[in-house]
């Protein structure tokens, strides 16, 4: 993991309280107990805290996965 | 506090800790605020295990209901225009037109009345935490820029109607609408995307900021007792030494109005039982003259005691703690000088030391609030009312005991024509609580109770709970014990037990011990003692009677009482026995 995952895991470790850290790279709601849809938004809340970025709500469908989250984060949307 | 932070603490406290459950009854998607409180909670009760139930989904008066099933120990409810009306809030796409307007007012009328019965059915004891609506209104009334119009002042009646309606219960306070105002900016609150889409209307910092002052009500710090003051250029503006007794001001003309203000602050908590002295470097005669001065916005029979002389402060403010028999870290000094400040703190660990800012008006305000903050009480107490008079009748007292010990004690306690009432009907009396709550040094165990947790105790089995009274020639001292004990059998095993400093040595606590072994007819008495920092005088009275220090759990029998006691010259009184404390 990168530094950038790295800070991103440990988000994923702070809302999902004994997530097994190996298997956070490839994170999705269907593999982590508690992922819903409450848990999404304090999820993305806490990694607008840490990067110190806004997250557009209208993209929280989106932002489903580890994965996914990573690639946001690398290429985030212009602002409008 | 940030979110992340905020769960991390929360995922930090222990589960071993006694739990402290509270209801957050809010109409919204409660996520980030159940964080929130259950952080601040936790900071606010170190020792505590904050559990937060969440309620129904924009039906407060539904939650609040649902309590009387499974009563918490407190309740949060951070109430928004939304929850009055729906279409109050963002959410809902009912007509904001001309006609339903008056619709809006007379439902949201009914909503409000609703609630404040709600909260008056709430179970006794039960600590009520609420903000009124913090997030704005909608622009719902149609009216040109900047006005305001009879529907917005007609919501604002019903909302005060609600809260001087639901605020006279007790234990239902409010969150101070200046105070958050000035840390949780209103521009900074509403979220109205969240809202929309989500249904979490408050932004994160909005949400920690506003569960912080509901955590502060929910589990509010024991008030500081009293505020030590300084004289020249704090008390008043000038140095009285130098321009006289006469010039020293405080008032608009000398330019010296913040000396004003403090003086009145000083005078509203001195009203509601806080005390005040002054330790001051000056020639006592001075003093004496300045404090004469009829246009004190403080009267000077509000100050007690006087410290004028040229000795260190530190010196000063220990013999007003003596005094006052209350340790450094219930009291408050005030002054202009660092230098005096750090002199003081160094000396005495756990006092407050704040400076009195001369010059910015801005600061001086501030130190009002903070005055304010630390010393304010929500209820005013008989006692309160009593504490300045029975200290300074302690302060006769004391001159008195020393000369009178020296030559007969017994004949001197004989002579204070005193007499003590146990009353087992005022269990429920705030001062019982409030007395076992805040006492120190003349305490069983240290054991602090919620108003909940308290009443669920005395209703517990044979529960005997005495509170007692004491006067003397010297006046009365109101109600300055309470002992709370389990009869079981021949034992009452006492399980609270505290005195007032006020009230000691005058053997107010053998009386005590003497009349519930005759009144009860027990062979003994166990006490679930414990040492604390600062109970020392209890534990000292424990080893008179028993013979050794004692560690942990004491047992006392009746013969071995006798044995170790003394003259016992006062009258006691006992009252409503039967009452048992149970209501």
């Amino acid at each position: 993991m990168d530094e950038l995952e790295q800070r991103l895991s440990n988000c994923f470790q702070t809302v999902f309280t004994g997530i097994d850290a190996a298997a956070i790279g490839a994170a999705t709601p269907s593999t982590v107990a508690g992922w819903d849809s409450v848990a999404s938004i304090k999820l993305l809340n806490v990694i607008e805290e840490e990067f110190q970025i806004e997250i557009d709500l209208d993209q929280i469908s989106e932002l489903d996965s580890f994965p996914r989250i990573v690639e946001y984060l690398r290429n985030p949307p212009a602002a409008v | 506090v940030t979110l992340t932070e905020a769960i991390r603490r929360n995922e930090a406290i222990s589960k071993d800790l006694s739990p402290f459950s509270v209801v957050l009854a809010c109409g919204f998607t409660p996520m980030h605020m159940e964080t929130f409180l259950q952080a601040r909670l936790a900071e606010a009760m170190p020792g505590r295990q904050p559990l937060i139930r969440t309620g129904l989904y924009e039906d407060i008066p539904g939650t609040l209901d649902a309590c009387q099933e499974n009563p918490p120990q407190a309740v949060a409810i951070p109430l928004e225009w939304s929850d009055i009306d729906p279409r109050l809030g963002f959410r809902s796409s009912g007509a904001w037109t001309q006609q339903s307007l008056e619709d809006i007012v007379t439902a949201a009328r009914h909503q409000l009345s609703r609630l404040s019965a709600a909260i008056l059915a709430l179970p006794k004891g039960i600590r009520v935490a609420i903000s009124l609506p913090t997030l704005p209104l909608p622009p719902l009334f149609a009216l040109p820029e900047g006005q305001s119009g009879a529907p917005e002042f007609l919501l604002h009646q019903s909302l005060t109607e609600f809260a001087l309606a639901a605020g006279a219960r007790p234990q239902t306070v409010f969150v101070g609408k200046q105070r958050l105002d000035s840390i949780s900016p209103a521009s900074s609150r509403h979220d109205l995307k969240s809202d929309c889409l989500l249904g979490l209307p408050y932004t994160t910092a909005h949400a920690d900021l506003l569960s912080s002052q509901l955590a502060a009500l929910l589990h509010p710090r024991p008030p500081r007792k009293g505020i030590i003051t300084d004289l020249d250029n704090t008390f008043w503006k000038g140095i009285a030494g130098e321009i006289g007794p006469d010039q020293v001001s405080w008032d608009l003309q000398s330019k010296s109005q913040l000396h004003a203000l403090y003086q009145k602050t000083l005078a509203a908590l001195a009203s509601r039982g806080v005390l005040v002295a002054i330790a001051s470097k000056n020639e006592a005669s001075v003093v004496e003259e300045a404090l004469r001065r009829p246009d004190l916005l403080l009267s000077s029979n509000s100050i007690f005691p006087v410290e004028a002389n040229w000795g260190p402060k530190s010196a000063s403010i220990e013999r007003i703690l003596q005094t006052w028999n209350i340790s450094a870290d219930s009291v408050i000094f005030v002054d202009d000088s660092p230098l005096e400040l750090a002199e003081a703190a160094a000396s005495h660990p756990g006092l407050e030391c704040l400076l009195f800012p001369t010059k910015d008006y801005s600061l001086g305000l501030k130190l009002l609030e903070r005055l304010n903050d630390l010393c304010g009480k929500e209820t005013v107490t008989e006692e309160d009312a009593l504490r300045l008079e029975s200290l300074r009748s302690n302060a006769s007292f004391a001159s008195l005991t020393r000369q009178g010990e020296e030559a007969n004690p017994d004949a001197f306690l004989a002579g204070l024509d005193a007499h003590i009432s146990l009353d087992f009907g005022a269990a429920e009396d705030p001062r019982v609580l409030e007395l076992i709550n805040k006492t120190n040094q003349f305490n069983l165990n240290g054991a602090r109770y919620s108003e909940a947790e308290w009443r669920e105790r005395i209703l517990t089995g044979a529960v005997q709970v005495a509170a007692i009274s004491y006067q003397d020639k010297f006046g009365p001292l109101g109600r300055i014990a309470v002992l709370a004990g389990t009869l079981n059998g021949d034992t009452l095993e006492v399980f609270s037990w505290v005195l007032s400093c006020r009230a000691f040595s005058r053997r107010i606590e053998h009386h005590v011990l003497s009349t519930l072994f005759q009144t009860f007819g027990v062979a003994e008495m166990q006490f679930d003692f414990l040492a604390t920092a600062k109970n020392g005088p209890l534990r000292d009275f424990f080893a008179s009677l028993i013979g050794s220090t004692p560690e942990g759990r004491i047992v006392l029998r009746q013969q071995q009482f006798h044995e170790a006691s003394i003259l016992l010259p006062h009258t006691v009184r006992v009252d409503r026995l039967n009452a048992a404390g149970k209501s």
